[in-house]
């Protein structure tokens, strides 16, 4: 208990002599973290979204009419690896789309109409992920019997390359902020060990261990780390509750929820993480320090 | 006690600080190193106390093989070795009993010790009266008997001063020298870099001398050794008393001087002092 009050209040202490440059390296941490956090919130977003129009998305093989059995080649589809389900849109059924999305439009309806065997059967091939779209089209050009291959293309690799761009993009400003923040926080355990440079000399004289000199500064480390996380969850989740509105309102189109589960789960790892650039950020700092090194 | 055998060190760039250096220091000896500035006396003393490794040789501290120990084993050597130094390095935003005190809380031991413990060693050096002062307002003398109280405390074997009366008068040199020959009749081993030689020569001790690196005066050499039964440690060696050197009257009026400085220290606290070290002893960490 005694040795805690020690580790504690010299912690404390060496915070209070160099309140300004430890506000530094907390503010430092928590802006750093904010933004790691408002990047994890945005990916998550990003991401989300994007599965939920990738859900949207299929391949469309319309058919030949000389095709009779239907049934095999819709299982035989079905059996390769990529796909992961295979509708049969039978001509009926293609005349009544076709009619009713052109049921503004007289001329084509009366085309239709007139004729409807020249509308052709098809089947519509959700892919396992989007990736896999361009492979599954080329497959289904080469099948006999499909006439024609049709889908999304280039708006379906756009959409993947956007979800993956912004999660490399996330992780690597993570990465930089997070660096940065080890960087200050080094500083100011460097600066800690400076101001005290005489006591440590003695201590080290009268045979102190060398846990017993570092462990205040690894604490103070690690106090500010968690203090510059705690201050980014908090402002980062309530930037999020009280804009969630307004900016909903402002693009619609994208669904801003994210689950109670993730949000939890990332604050906590925000925290974690703040602790730990805080050690780290110190343990560089009294590694590198001559007045720490035995 | 302290044994250095056929010790080099040479600085990064070259500089040569000692040259084939052996010493043997027996438990309870007091020894002066003497010699001119840049004579290597402080680079003995920093290898004594296992700041600084020797470049060749072999040096063994209270038992232990120093020159070989790995660096997380040092806290645990320095807890046996006292040290003094010229510019006393008191903390000065603490108290004398809180700087005393500070020796035994680093080291983790228990409170009931510090208390009992820091005023008989501040009785040892004269400063009973002085235990609520800071450092500024104490003088030179007793700035540097904080340091040695400090020093002796943890009831090291081993005390290491270097040049402790470099900053002060004569008189208050001689002080210190009393207290310090006071902790070595406790048993405490005492090794001492200084230029003074009056003191060197009042005191009546073994002298060894240094010049550019090399021992140049032994005088305890050349007289025959025996094995110290009551010692555990092998190596340790008592060389026979040294031969006096000089008589000096000049550092005889400055001791008797310096006798009313300490005239308010009775004799028996030193019992008082050597019965501490029982129980000390018994609480000795895990």
């Amino acid at each position: 208990m005694s040795r805690f009050q020690y580790v504690f209040g010299e912690a404390l202490r060496n915070m209070g002599r160099n309140a300004l440059v430890v506000l530094g390296a907390v503010l430092a941490v928590f802006v750093s973290l904010f933004l790691v956090f408002g990047t994890l919130m945005f990916g998550q977003i990003a991401s989300s979204n994007a599965d939920q129009w990738s859900d949207d998305v299929r391949v469309e093989a319309f058919l030949n009419d000389e095709v009779r059995n239907v049934e095999s080649l819709q299982s035989e589809i079905s059996d390769w690896a990529d796909v992961a389900e295979v509708d049969y849109i039978s001509k009926p059924e293609a005349v009544e789309n076709a009619k009713e999305i052109f049921k503004d439009n007289e001329a084509v309806l009366g085309l239709i109409e007139e004729d409807p065997s020249f509308i052709p059967a098809s089947l519509r091939i959700r892919p396992v992920d989007l990736q896999d779209y361009d492979r599954i089209a080329s497959q289904l050009e080469a099948t006999p019997g499909v006439l024609q291959v049709v889908s999304a293309g280039d708006a379906v690799n756009q959409l993947i390359s956007l979800r993956d761009g912004l999660q490399v993009f996330s992780w690597a400003l993570a990465i930089a902020l997070g660096a940065a923040a080890v960087a200050l926080i080094a500083n100011t355990i460097h600066m800690a060990v400076y101001a005290r440079r005489e006591e440590i000399e003695i201590m080290k004289l009268v045979g102190a261990s060398n846990w017993y000199v570092r462990v205040p500064f690894l604490f103070e480390g690690m106090l500010e780390g968690l203090i510059g996380g705690l201050l980014a969850v908090g402002v980062g989740l309530g930037a999020y509750r009280l804009g969630f509105d307004q900016i909903q309102g402002l693009v619609p189109l994208i669904d801003l929820t994210v689950t109670a589960d993730f949000l939890t789960q990332r604050s906590i790892l925000i925290v974690l993480f703040g602790v730990a650039v805080g050690a780290v950020g110190s343990a560089i700092s009294l590694t590198v320090h001559r007045y720490i090194r035995t | 006690m302290i044994r250095l055998e056929n010790v080099t060190k040479v600085y990064d760039g070259g500089v040569v600080a000692l040259k084939d250096v052996s010493i043997d220091v027996a438990k309870g000896e007091f020894v002066f190193l003497v010699g001119p500035s840049g004579s290597g006396k402080s680079t003995l003393i920093r290898l004594m106390m296992r700041e600084e490794r020797p470049t060749n040789g072999g040096i063994w501290i209270a038992g232990k093989h120093a020159s070989k120990m790995p660096n997380w084993k040092v806290p645990h050597l320095r807890r046996s070795i006292g040290t003094v130094f010229q510019d006393f390095k008191l903390l000065p935003n603490k108290t004398v009993f809180e700087n005393v005190a500070y020796a035994l809380e680093v080291t983790g031991r228990p409170r009931h010790l510090v208390r009992n413990q820091v005023p008989q060693v501040l009785k040892l050096v004269g400063l009973s009266t002085k235990t609520d002062r800071y450092p500024r307002q104490l003088s030179g003398g007793e700035q540097q008997r904080v340091s040695i109280a400090r020093a002796f405390v943890n009831r090291p074997l081993i005390l290491l001063a270097d040049e402790p009366t470099g900053n002060l008068d004569p008189a208050t040199s001689v002080g210190i020298m009393r207290i310090l020959d006071r902790i070595n009749r406790t048993g405490t081993t005492v090794v001492m870099a200084t230029h003074d030689h009056a003191i060197v020569d009042a005191m009546r001790r073994r002298v060894v001398q240094l010049e550019r690196g090399r021992i140049v005066r032994d005088q305890s050499r050349g007289v025959y050794e025996q094995r110290d039964t009551a010692e555990p440690e092998p190596e340790a060696e008592v060389p026979t008393p040294p031969a006096d050197e000089i008589e000096p009257s000049r550092a005889e009026r400055e001791l008797a001087a310096a006798e009313a400085d300490l005239a308010e220290i009775p004799v028996d606290d030193l019992e008082e002092l050597t019965e501490g070290m029982a129980d000390d002893s018994a609480m000795e960490e895990s």
